[in-house]
């Protein structure tokens, strides 16, 4: 039942129709609603109470209610329009009163109708506010979260900075940790609160590496000032020393007379070195030691005899003082003397441009300039002959040469054979194995070399003396060959340690090359001399006869037929003597060619031979020819002689001889030639032939006098 | 110190030298098993070569040079041997027997050493040949005192001395069917020995047939060899190939220098002797090649036909020099082991 009004029953039905009320409606609220609105629009809240307010009975009234009004009043006004129509349809004059109170009904459904629609229209608008509302709250809400959010981004980006901070502390280098807790005294290290803590523990150390660090650069400022203390001292005592020399001098002038009195020339030796404060390192080494193997040698032999007698080495300074003290006066100039030079010369090419040889030639002398002073060594022999050596000094090179020169005591005759043998070019060559002295020992002077032009030293050793390693030995310098070092520097353990033994070979070189220019002499007379210790060696009687000793060529050597067989075994260098043997008996001739070697006669000389007696015979198509130079090369040892051996060469010689004899005489006789044989047997053999290659007796066994096979 | 020495070094350095320069090698032999071959030189050593690395692919040039080298006689070794376990070794005056298992250690020493019974002589006489005859197990030694001796290996005793040489005996060989023994020597005779009744049975003085007489090189017999029939020799007069049983050369070999070394090998003859080549003949005289060596003079060849060792057949030749040839074929030398 409708609560409120009583519903007309006339049906206005279809939504069409409610629709087209509705278009309508907005106009007629508006048009009816404005101005009571106005209104209180205009007299606001003081009227509130006093003036009916729809808004605030929408409040109050429930819109499902009101939804119900809306349906009834619907259907009431469907109602009333059914009965009106009916009532029309019928017709009559009190249908016309029926109807007019019908519309009146249905004038008060449509007022109910408006109002609700005003209703309606009212909680809509209430409806979007409060949405609108709602919505602007929500915006705010957002907008919070946002900021919110990026202080928490912002938060976070400190903390990951914080946390890679790097702190200058890390770089610092500290001690252990085991080192710091055994050393930190306990007020610093505080190992309760820091064993735990890492932080703390860090912080410790620190202040442990700052303590140290403190006390360090305390010891420092004390070290400095020590140092500043030992200066000063220093420069007293220099003092003192300098005023020191005058007082000196004038003492030792005061001796001289004392000196020259008791015979004690110790002035003369003062000079010679005072002289030797000039030289170059290298000599300077070589006089020391010199001089010291010198007095050591005096001593040893004059323990009964008067001492300075026979002095077997004398050292000497030859050379200019002035000039070497003028080459060292600027020190700088000196050492720095090639990069200097070298630009200089660069200069000068640019200023004057004369021809380019003059220049070369004047670089290559530059180069290989002497220095002013050199040491003289006399080594004297047993039999009063002296060797003179006197070194130089190539300061551009830093290598030192020597020159040699041999005088005996009585005037010798020169054999031409013999031209070789006291040369100074050849004299001292291979005195240790492979040491010709042609090539320099310093491999840095190649690259020198290639700069001026200079293709070897050996075209400039006849001037400049032979760099021999043991030159260099002897001058301390050392030029390993496995690792080049930067500069090499006198060094006297090294010269000392090779003084004694090279003096002694020095003395056997020139004895033995005496003793050998003593045998040439009559070996170019045909006559090998045996001396009589070595006469047991050989039969009284050889009939062989030595006609021809002379020199030969290297180049001829090596082109000789028969002594391929040495040249291929390598035992034919150029350092090496070479010398032809002619040794005769009646028509046979027996060729010996000598390979003499420079360190004779501790290396024995070696023969070829090539026999010339019915046809030729040598090493390859005789074996007896073979067997012969075996004799002479392999069983040499037993020729040798008495020590030291000098005799070597002409006892092979002297075995040629009878080995040629022993040859022909064996030689068996052809039975189909005529008449008596050449040379009848007079050895005494005890067989002719032996072993498969039939063997002559060719071995001379000494009391007997027999010859048998070896 | 190190001064010295190093010219003491470079003295011995020389005397190497000169001693490698005029060494001889007078006799090889081949182990048993064919893979070894000892060299015995002028200075009394044996070198063994290992022939089986020295022909191994990856040979290098140390395998050319002796496994071993000991001094083994005084004198030189002039021949050498091999039975089936030793190496029998002979030079001035005795016969030393080696095993060959122990030889390739250091420091081994002779097994035995025997001395054949010599008259007494202001020198010992050497021992230029021996000759082993499989069939008695007997050693038979030639040499300086011009006589045969037998000597039985079972028990090391001289059993026979067969006497007939005018002149030291340069060299033996065995007929292989009949137990006959021919020597040769530097008297100029070829004597056949029968050795069951230790008697001469016949006698080629070689130097009296004017086709092969050279009385300029002397008489001597260097080399002989022997096949049924048939024996070889040479020396002073030229390589004659005789028929035994008639004592007539058959064919006389165009070679002017003395030969010191014949064998038969197939149907050839290779002989070696002064000069660097190896000789191949055909039994008609022909020259069949001349193949070079690195010696100026050979002494010996030594043919390896060991079954056991088939990969080391090779012939070697040694003489005037420091090297044994090896030739793989006879067609040319492959190398040098040296000593």
């Amino acid at each position: 039942m409708p609560p409120v009004l009583k519903p007309t029953t006339t049906p206005v039905g279809t939504t069409m129709s409610s629709e087209s009320s509705k278009k309508r409606k907005p106009k007629v609220i508006r048009s009816d609603g404005a101005p009571p609105e106005g209104k209180r629009n205009r007299s606001d809240t003081e009227q509130e109470g006093k003036y009916y307010s729809e808004e605030a009975e929408m409040d109050l009234r429930d819109p499902g209610r009101d939804y119900e009004l809306y349906k009834y009043t619907c259907q009431e006004l469907q109602r009333l329009m059914a009965e009106i129509q009916d009532l029309k349809s019928r017709g009559g004059k009190d249908v016309a009163i029926e109807i007019e109170e019908r519309r009146i009904q249905s004038c008060v459904h449509f007022m109910t109708l408006k109002k609700l629609n005003r209703l309606a229209h009212i909680r809509l608008k209430k409806g979007r506010d409060q949405t609108h509302e709602a919505k602007q709250k929500v915006d705010a809400y957002h907008l919070q979260l946002q900021n919110l959010l990026y202080e928490v981004m912002h938060l976070q980006k400190e903390i990951t900075k914080c946390l890679e901070f790097k702190s200058k502390h890390e770089e610092i280098d500290l001690v252990s940790l085991e080192e710091f807790y055994e050393e930190a005294p306990p007020d610093i290290s505080k190992a309760e609160v820091t064993m735990g803590d890492p932080h703390q523990q860090t912080l410790a150390r620190l202040d442990w590496e700052l303590e140290q660090r403190k006390r360090l650069a305390e010891k420092y400022c004390e070290c400095l000032s020590n140092k500043e203390k030992i200066l000063k001292e220093i420069e007293v005592k220099k003092e003192y020393l300098s005023s020191l020399q005058p007082r000196l001098n004038s003492i030792m002038q005061a001796s001289l007379p004392v000196q020259e009195y008791l015979f004690m020339p110790f002035d003369q030796a003062h000079k010679q070195y005072e002289t030797a404060r000039h030289l170059p390192p290298p000599l300077y080494v070589l006089f020391v030691q010199a001089t010291a193997y010198g007095q050591a040698c005096a001593h040893m032999k004059s323990s009964s005899q008067p001492p300075r007698q026979d002095k077997t080495l004398s050292v000497a300074i030859e050379g200019s003082v002035d000039e070497a003290k003028a080459l060292f006066k600027p020190p700088e100039d000196s050492q720095d003397d090639e990069s200097d030079s070298d630009a200089e010369e660069e200069q000068t090419t640019k200023r004057r441009r004369p021809t380019l040889g003059v220049q070369l030639d004047d670089k290559r002398k530059e180069m290989l300039k002497r220095h002013p002073l050199s040491v003289m060594l006399d080594l004297k022999c047993k039999d009063d002959s002296v060797l003179h050596l006197t070194f130089f000094y190539l300061m551009n090179l830093n290598i030192m040469t020597v020159k040699a020169k041999v005088t005996t005591a009585t005037e010798l005759i020169t054999p031409i054979s013999a031209g070789d043998l006291l040369s100074p070019d050849s004299v001292l060559s291979c005195l240790y194995p492979g040491d010709h002295g042609k090539k320099t020992p310093n491999p840095a002077n190649q690259y020198q070399f290639d700069k001026v032009g200079i293709l070897t030293l050996s075209d400039y050793v006849l001037e400049l003396g032979h760099p021999y390693l043991w030159v260099q030995k002897l001058g301390g310098l050392h030029f390993p060959k496995e690792q080049p070092q930067q500069t090499v520097i006198a060094d006297h353990s090294l010269s000392a340690s090779h003084m004694e033994t090279t003096m002694k070979l020095l003395k056997t070189r020139v004895q033995s090359r005496l003793a050998l220019h003593k045998q040439f002499a009559s070996l170019e007379h045909g006559i090998v001399p045996v001396t009589s210790d070595c006469q047991y060696l050989f039969p009284a009687k050889v009939v062989s006869r030595l006609v021809k000793w002379v020199t030969v060529a290297h180049e001829d050597y090596m082109e000789l037929h028969f002594t391929k067989d040495i040249v291929d075994a390598g035992l034919a260098g150029d350092t090496n003597l070479y010398y032809m043997a002619l040794v005769e008996r009646g028509t046979a001739k027996l060729q010996a060619a000598v390979v003499l070697n420079p360190g004779y006669s501790s290396i024995p000389p070696i023969f070829q031979l090539c026999l010339n007696w019915k046809g030729e015979k040598t090493n390859s198509n005789d074996d007896n020819i073979r067997a012969m130079e075996s004799e002479v090369n392999v069983c040499y040892k037993e020729l040798c002689g008495p020590w030291p051996s000098h005799q070597l060469l002409t006892n092979q010689l002297q075995r040629l001889c009878v080995l040629l004899d022993v040859y022909l005489e064996t030689e068996s006789h052809d039975d189909s030639v005529e008449g008596p044989k050449e040379f009848p047997q007079e050895k005494m053999c005890l067989r002719l032939f032996r072993g498969p290659s039939r063997m002559k007796p060719f071995k001379y066994n000494h009391p007997q006098g027999f010859f048998s096979h070896r | 110190p190190s001064r010295a020495s190093s010219s003491l070094s470079l003295q011995a350095e020389v005397f190497q030298a000169l001693q490698r320069l005029h060494m001889t090698i007078f006799s090889q032999s081949v182990s048993p098993c064919g893979k070894f071959l000892a060299a015995g030189n002028n200075y009394g050593q044996i070198a063994i070569f290992s022939l089986s690395a020295a022909l191994s692919s990856e040979a290098k040039e140390e395998s050319k040079k002796p496994v071993v080298t000991f001094q083994a006689h005084d004198g030189p070794v002039y021949s050498m041997v091999s039975t089936d376990r030793h190496l029998l070794s002979a030079g001035d005056g005795e016969v030393k027997a080696w095993l060959w298992v122990e030889m390739l250690k250091k420091g081994c020493k002779e097994l035995w050493c025997r001395q054949p019974p010599y008259r007494t002589s202001l020198e010992v006489p050497e021992i230029n040949a021996l000759l082993l005859v499989p069939k008695e197990n007997s050693l038979i030694l030639a040499g300086g005192d011009c006589q045969l001796h037998t000597m039985d290996l079972e028990t090391g005793t001289f059993t026979r001395v067969l006497r007939g040489h005018t002149d030291y005996i340069h060299c033996l060989a065995l007929r292989e069917r009949s137990p006959e023994v021919l020597s040769g020597g530097e008297d100029g005779a070829v004597r056949l020995w029968d050795l069951r009744t230790a008697k001469e049975v016949q006698t080629i003085e070689v130097y009296k047939h004017e086709e092969c007489s050279r009385p300029h090189n002397g008489r001597w017999i260097g080399c002989l060899a022997t096949d049924s029939d048939w024996m070889v020799c040479g020396g002073g007069p030229a390589l004659t190939l005789w028929h035994l049983r008639s004592s007539t050369p058959t064919t006389i070999f165009p070679m002017r220098a003395p030969q010191k070394h014949v064998t038969f090998y197939q149907d050839l003859i290779l002989s070696a002797g002064q000069g660097r080549c190896v000789n191949q003949w055909q039994l008609s005289g022909e020259l069949k090649a001349q193949v070079p060596g690195s010696s100026p003079g050979l002494l010996s060849l030594s043919l390896n036909q060991q079954p056991a060792a088939p990969e080391c057949k090779v012939l070697t030749a040694a003489g005037n020099s420091c090297r044994v040839d090896v030739f793989t074929n006879l067609g040319y030398r492959a190398f040098s082991l040296s000593f």
